[in-house]
């Protein structure tokens, strides 16, 4: 310690010493004047507006970023889908389309893709559907208490999602769970509701719901707040009903904002099945739970088959590239924006 | 000026220091110990899995070694991790000496990786141990660090076995006695029923874990097998009628509800809040289980079928050593013969729930004996140590997700889509298409 505080302080002496060396030189003062019309010459050609160059220097760090953590990732990803390899062996094997071949034939390919539209269904009807419709009764139908309506169906988007799994774990146990007693008590029997092929898609769309839900209800609710009082107070004056409301007024005037939520609940929400799924199920039972996301975990780091998850990866990637162009070339058509 | 200046005197102290750090660690080893053996151990032990233990053994290696100092390394991401680690380091030369292999690495880090033989240290540097292989191991324990090969490529360290969990309570209420556990897989049926009958709980749980190792006892308890040679080749060789028959247990009690079919954490917890009579799975679990009952957790051996011998795949680690120079092999193997003492396994086991691998350690007041008498469901499992074979394991790229198909195929059995004679054939095929 004592050697390095002392080699410390010795260094900053030298430092002090170079440093009025430097000041009291003529060449100096030359030096900073090179510098000073340097820089002009840098700002005029760089910063200046209308300069060709200037977005350029604004983006560049942004498309650095954006380059080294998705772009180049998503290169890497494609080289590494033609070859076999299991994480460790310090050889790589190339075999070109082989594992595209494989896994667009093999058996659990249908399943997966079945499974994965049923989660889309699934998550729509749980957080797109279902907080569009609440967002919808408490703006415009509910006359009191919607705080706390908003809070406290905001309140379950806080808690982690291997917390939710762990508590729905608990309320599905179906020997002691509270909605096992609660059937039990009118004479039913719990199904195995992680142990059915379709009812354990729709449970873990509900867990994803618990954290997802609440969040959409709220950015839904803005842009019900936000559709303006006179519109529907006229349409009240000329006497339209609820639905005609609704229908008119509200769904076009909010349909930028639901676009966004319909495509976050579609895309983020199949990458939350990943968390429900590897706390609870596995993919199980026979692969009933898997989807595009879950499937590439499995292959890559379950069965160290990184060539073939790179392909489910790069798979998964097309679906929603072309889910986006769909969106931007149907969708968005429909939509209005404000602005 | 004055902050050019400033600037200039940090920069200048950012340089030194990271050149006085870099020197402190390179003088490090070589200025610590002249004639001191320094070796590296890895181990997966993290703080909630034993890494206290492995802290505490080397600490006391350390102080009762002093031409010897141990360095202890934990590796992230259990038996992977430490594998990509061991070879990302034998790439650039600078190899552990100590490492901790699962299982189920067994073949691959016989095949893979530049291990030394640990019999050819003792018989180089330790001639006073030779014997001390097959003095203090079973055969059937040694076996498990034994590749198909043949190759002993390490020491057993670690072992769990599978053991019958039970509810006392729950077997008063169904008029059962806790002292006279079922047996049989036959008794396990019969007992399952009467508590479903007379308790209206369910009786009995086979853990679900996304593995094959609890079916596996299941299986070769019947005679049968996982996996067979034919012509050479390693084959599916779960296919028969024993099989078929073990799985058939399993599917009766299910059916009939006095079994539950469910996630393995779905009947841990059913088990734990007194929903559930009986679960077979890891010894692994009886701390967690003892401490989160209400009731008295006792266990029993995994049960037989009547006539048949009991197999029972074991799950854990062996210990393989990597040193190249003669100096720290023999302190390596000096390291190793002190994790396997019993005093040393006492530790590990009161650790890690784990089982001592070597004969004698139960009942060696140096070892585990007051433990062990303090501890019945402990006793339980120990007893079992002559029965423990080696856990399948698939060769291969496809191995593991081969693997995958056995837990698949028990979902379908065990929902009763697919009979088990049925199921278990089109698994069978599905596995030997990945093993070509």
């Amino acid at each position: 310690m004592n050697l390095e505080e002392a080699e410390i302080r010795m260094a900053s002496h030298k430092a002090q010493d170079q440093g009025e060396q430097i000041l009291s030189n003529d060449a100096y003062i030359q030096y900073a004047a090179m510098i000073k019309n340097a820089a002009k010459h840098w700002r005029r050609t760089f910063c200046e507006a209308g300069s060709i160059w200037q977005p350029v220097v604004f983006l560049t760090p942004a498309t650095l970023v954006l380059f080294v953590f998705a772009y180049w990732p998503l290169l890497q990803d494609v080289w590494l889908s033609f070859h076999l390899w299991n994480m460790i062996s310090p050889a790589m094997k190339f075999v070109g389309l082989q594992n595209y071949f494989q896994l667009v034939t093999s058996a659990e390919f249908i399943k997966i893709i079945t499974n994965t539209v049923l989660y889309i269904v699934v998550l729509l009807l749980v957080n797109f559907l279902l907080p569009y419709l609440l967002s919808f009764m408490m703006a415009h139908l509910l006359k009191r208490f919607s705080f706390f309506y908003r809070s406290a169906l905001f309140a379950p988007s806080t808690v982690s999602l291997a917390v939710a799994s762990i508590l729905f774990l608990w309320i599905f146990n179906p020997l002691a769970g509270p909605l096992s007693i609660l059937l039990s008590a009118v004479g039913l029997e719990s199904p195995r509701w992680f142990k059915e092929p379709v009812l354990v898609v729709i449970v873990i769309g509900l867990i994803i719901g618990w954290k997802v839900f609440g969040y959409n209800l709220i950015l839904l609710l803005s842009a019900m707040v936000d559709v303006p009082k006179e519109l529907i107070e006229a349409a009240r004056i000329e006497n339209a009903s609820d639905w005609q409301l609704f229908r008119y007024i509200i769904v076009p005037m909010t349909s930028s904002t639901a676009l966004y939520v319909f495509v976050i609940t579609i895309v983020f929400g199949l990458q939350y099945v990943l968390v429900p799924v590897n706390m609870l199920t596995q993919g199980g039972p026979d692969q009933g739970s898997t989807n595009l996301v879950y499937i590439v975990y499995q292959y890559g780091f379950v069965f160290f088959q990184t060539g073939k998850a790179a392909a489910f990866a790069i798979l998964s990637m097309v679906i929603y590239a072309l889910f986006l162009m769909l969106k931007t070339k149907v969708l968005d058509k429909k939509v209005h924006y404000e602005n | 000026m004055k902050t050019a200046k400033q600037l200039l005197a940090w920069l200048c102290i950012g340089t030194l220091t990271v050149l006085v750090a870099g020197c402190d660690s390179s003088t490090n080893v070589s200025q610590k110990s002249p004639g001191k053996a320094v070796i590296e151990y890895w181990h997966v032990n993290s703080e909630s899995f034993g890494g206290p233990a492995v802290k505490q053994l080397v600490e006391q290696f350390n102080k009762e070694n002093s031409d010897i100092e141990v360095v202890e390394k934990y590796n992230p991401d259990m038996y992977k991790g430490l594998t990509q680690n061991l070879q990302a380091a034998m790439a650039s030369g600078k190899n552990p000496d100590v490492v901790q292999m699962g299982y189920s690495y067994l073949n691959y880090a016989g095949e893979n990786l530049k291990y030394v033989r640990i019999q050819d240290i003792i018989n180089k540097y330790a001639p006073e141990d030779k014997t001390f292989l097959s003095d203090n191991f079973l055969p059937n324990i040694l076996a498990l660090a034994t590749t198909d090969d043949g190759k002993q490529i390490g020491i057993p360290y670690s072992v769990s076995v599978p053991v019958l969990y039970y509810n006392p309570d729950i077997f008063r209420q169904a008029g059962l006695n806790p002292d006279q556990p079922p047996r049989t897989w036959q008794e396990v049926a019969q007992y399952a029923e009467t508590i479903k009958n007379k308790t209206g709980n369910v009786g009995f749980f086979m853990q679900e874990f996304a593995d094959n190792w609890a079916q596996q006892a299941l299986i070769e308890s019947n005679g049968g097998h996982i996996l067979t040679k034919k012509d050479g080749h390693t084959i599916a060789g779960f296919d028969s009628p024993e099989a078929a028959q073990a799985y058939q247990v399993l599917v009766d009690m299910v059916k009939a509800g006095s079994g539950l079919h469910a996630t393995n954490e779905e009947g841990f917890q059913a088990f734990i809040s007194g929903k559930l009579g009986m679960v077979c799975t890891t010894i692994g679990k009886r701390e967690n289980f003892e401490k989160s009952a209400k009731f008295t957790v006792m266990a029993t051996k995994f049960p037989v079928f009547e006539g048949k011998a009991r197999k029972l795949p074991a799950g854990g680690n062996l210990l393989m050593i990597f040193s190249q120079d003669p100096v720290k092999q023999k302190a390596a193997w000096r390291f190793v013969k002190f994790l396997e003492s019993p005093e040393a396994l006492a530790v590990w086991t009161k650790g890690t729930g784990y089982l001592p691998p070597r004969k004698g350690v139960v009942d060696d007041p140096k070892g585990l004996k007051a433990f062990a008498e303090q501890n019945k469901n402990m006793q339980v499992a120990m007893s079992q140590m002559p029965e423990v074979v080696k856990w399948a394991s698939f060769p291969g790229v496809n191995g593991l997700q081969a693997e995958q198909t056995l837990i698949d195929v028990r979902d379908i059995i065990l929902s009763g889509q697919q009979t088990p004679a049925e199921a278990l054939k089109q698994a069978a095929a599905k596995v030997n298409s990945l093993l070509q």
